[in-house]
């Protein structure tokens, strides 16, 4: 039975990173219906940049954290500024293309920068022990990831929901025109939209790389999933792409730990499929259709 | 009508003549050999999954830095080559053709992978490239023959089967776990650990695959545990190496870790694994100790100031192409991939060198068929813990 429990921890704990990829995949994604595929770099260079603050300048856990999310935010503001307006008359699929384009530049820079060596990342809390009730345990790093995600999905609630930014955003995204029409200074707020996904992929990277290793390959496969975990949810919604993000990290741990490890990968890209064929609009997402 | 019949003789004349003359020129002149140089190629991963193995290559061409210094061979100095195939067997393709097509390289040194590897071997062969030290241990560089590879690095099944014996007979641990990257290498190394136990009767407690892009290896550590191994081999990537270990000690299971060779720079991976790796068994190909390793290291601040990856990996570089070295000596100044080959085969129970016991025959292109183990100390140094242990021949 405690095997049962440890892969619904472990499910849990991989899930809430890949709720937070999802997040910050769907963020943009709501405002400019670009899946932005340069997600993964943009966390991965911001955890080498938290890498680089601890390891050559010998800063606390937390100063760095807090020094790193403020530079995902500013990473994410320059790459829209820098490479998503300049686009001229854009359509969805140039978006996209482009958006390819930054991720293969971030992870070249981040291979020139730091080598492509694999790196330890340094946390304050422990990975290997934490609390065990009734003989299943649950490592600091596991509760730490549980809560910071949690935390996090309140806050962009809260922030979509109660501020003014927010609430622009939502303009932004629903009516483009309109929002510009009543004011809303909509370039800013969309480069802000890059900021705080890529503050809460910056975050995800944080939390995977002690369980893995830090190197610029790390988020190649996180961010895959993250993106099923969100088509999975529905990609126009937040609540349902980190849902989706969860169901998938404990559907992946099932599927290894009772069916087939060879498979396990495979499962979530099988999932989008089946989604996609399915239910295309996502599993907690009223279907939508755009009216003409 | 005589006329014709005569412009058509010449022309034949002509052609059989122009035949004659290419075949001539070609045997004056060897692709990548000129009286002053011998041009050498590799492949190795300097970006990608497998970056960190990558520094073979880099190894390998303060080698050639070292020897041109010190004079060249026969007069000749190499010219080295070194491309970035990221570990993709389709670039090692392109990189294969532009050696052989573009560049005309003598031969081949190392290159790191066996996907890499299996994807130009029969295009090396076909145009009679040398090729030496593949850094990998699989068995297709010696099953079937090949007239013009040399392997240097013990083979994999070889390797896994001392250790496991090395484990039941040494250590007395039965339950043995075997965790292992899906692929040829991977699988190889599988293959040796059944090969022993079948003959003692012993099954695996687990065998458990990993996926080369898996990040969360969460519930491989719980099928292990599940188990209940004693010890775990690992045969995969360092990074899911030092995964696996972190998430297996969160499970609370710590079972006898035992490490293949591609896990063998015990310092490297005690950081990476935040010091887990301590108590970790490990095989090893080359001998750190040996004190040519000092020249190299030397040779390499020297010619390499800035490389930051000087551990085993960056040794086996040079390993790898020693005998190579060798081979071209014996060849004298008559070069051509012919007399290369026989010379390389002349060199037998050969120890000037910081690998073991380097003997190849006409019939064996295996030059190298021990490994001695170590264990990772306290502070990520590496104890020896046995001699070299040949794989028991013929058994």
């Amino acid at each position: 039975m405690n095997f049962f429990f440890d892969l619904v921890i472990g499910g849990l704990s991989i899930g809430a990173c890949y709720a937070l990829v999802a997040l910050a995949m769907v963020i943009i994604y709501k405002t400019s219906e670009v899946p932005n595929f340069a997600q993964g770099e943009m966390a991965m260079i911001s955890t080498f940049v938290a890498y680089s603050l601890m390891n050559t300048y010998n800063l606390g856990f937390w100063p760095t954290a807090g020094i790193t999310l403020l530079f995902a935010l500013v990473l994410g503001m320059i790459l829209e500024v820098a490479f998503l307006r300049p686009a001229k008359d854009p359509s969805i699929l140039g978006l996209i293309v482009i958006t390819l384009g930054a991720e293969m530049i971030l992870y070249g820079l981040a291979g020139w920068k730091w080598g492509a060596n694999q790196n330890p990342f340094p946390v304050p809390f422990s990975e290997y022990s934490g609390i065990s009730p009734g003989g299943v345990m649950i490592t600091e790093i596991n509760l730490w990831t549980f809560v910071t995600s949690l935390v996090l999905m309140l806050l962009l609630f809260l922030f979509f929901r109660f501020t003014k930014l927010g609430v622009a955003m939502k303009a932004v995204q629903q009516n483009h025109f309109a929002a510009k029409a009543m004011g809303i200074p909509t370039r800013r707020v969309l480069s802000f939209t890059w900021g705080l996904s890529s503050v809460t992929g910056a975050v995800a990277g944080m939390l995977i790389a002690p369980i893995s290793t830090l190197d610029p390959n790390m988020m190649l496969d996180p961010m895959l999933k993250g993106f099923a975990g969100a088509v999975l949810g529905g990609m126009t919604s937040l609540p349902g792409a980190a849902l989706g993000g969860y169901l998938l990290g404990l559907i992946e741990n099932f599927f290894g730990g009772y069916v087939s490890l060879e498979f396990k990968s495979v499962v979530a890209f099988g999932v989008i499929v089946l989604i996609l064929c399915v239910k295309p609009s996502g599993l907690f997402v009223r279907h939508f259709e755009r009216k003409v | 009508m005589k006329k014709s019949l005569v412009i058509s003789v010449s022309m034949v004349c002509l052609v059989l003549l122009a035949g004659a003359f290419c075949a001539v020129s070609a045997a004056e002149k060897v692709r990548g050999v000129t009286d002053t140089e011998i041009i050498i190629g590799q492949w190795g991963p300097q970006t990608g999954p497998a970056a960190l193995w990558g520094a073979v290559a880099r190894g390998s061409g303060v080698y050639f830095d070292m020897i041109n210094e010190e004079g060249g061979i026969n007069g000749r100095k190499i010219k080295y080559v070194l491309r970035d195939d990221a570990y993709q067997p389709a670039k090692t393709k392109a990189i294969a053709k532009e050696f052989v097509e573009d560049i005309g390289v003598f031969g081949v040194a190392c290159g790191v992978g066996t996907s890499p590897g299996m994807a130009v071997r029969d295009y090396l062969m076909e145009n009679k490239v040398p090729w030496v030290g593949p850094a990998t241990g699989s068995r297709h560089w010696t099953e079937p023959f090949q007239k013009y590879l040399f392997a240097l690095y013990p083979r994999y099944t070889d390797e896994a089967y001392v250790l496991t014996q090395y484990a039941t007979e040494k250590l007395n641990l039965k339950k043995i776990g075997f965790f292992y990257q899906n692929d040829d290498y991977g699988k190889e190394g599988l293959e040796g650990a059944k090969k022993y136990l079948d003959k003692k009767g012993i099954k695996l407690a687990a065998e458990v695959p990993v996926e080369v892009t898996d990040t969360d290896l969460k519930s491989h550590a719980l099928k292990l545990k599940e188990s209940g191994a004693d010890a775990v081999i690992l045969w995969v990537l360092p990074k899911h190496a030092a995964t696996i270990l972190g998430q297996a000690k969160a499970a609370g299971f710590q079972p006898q870790w035992i490490a293949s060779s591609t896990l063998s720079d015990a310092p490297l991976m005690y950081k990476l694994t935040k010091g887990l790796w301590e108590g970790v068994i490990y095989a090893n190909f080359l001998d750190m100790d040996n004190p040519k390793v000092k020249k190299y290291l030397e040779a390499q601040k020297k010619f390499a100031a800035n490389e930051q990856n000087t551990g085993v990996f960056f040794i086996a570089g040079f390993m790898f192409v020693e005998p190579m070295v060798e081979g071209l000596r014996r060849a004298g100044k008559d070069l051509n991939p012919d007399t290369f080959v026989k010379a390389m085969e002349t060199i037998q129970h050969w120890n000037d060198w910081i690998g073991h016991d380097c003997t190849f025959t006409p019939q064996d292109h295996q030059g190298m068929k021990s490994v001695f183990l170590s264990k990772c100390g306290p502070q990520g140094q590496a104890l020896k813990i046995s001699d070299w242990l040949t794989y028991p021949e013929g058994k």
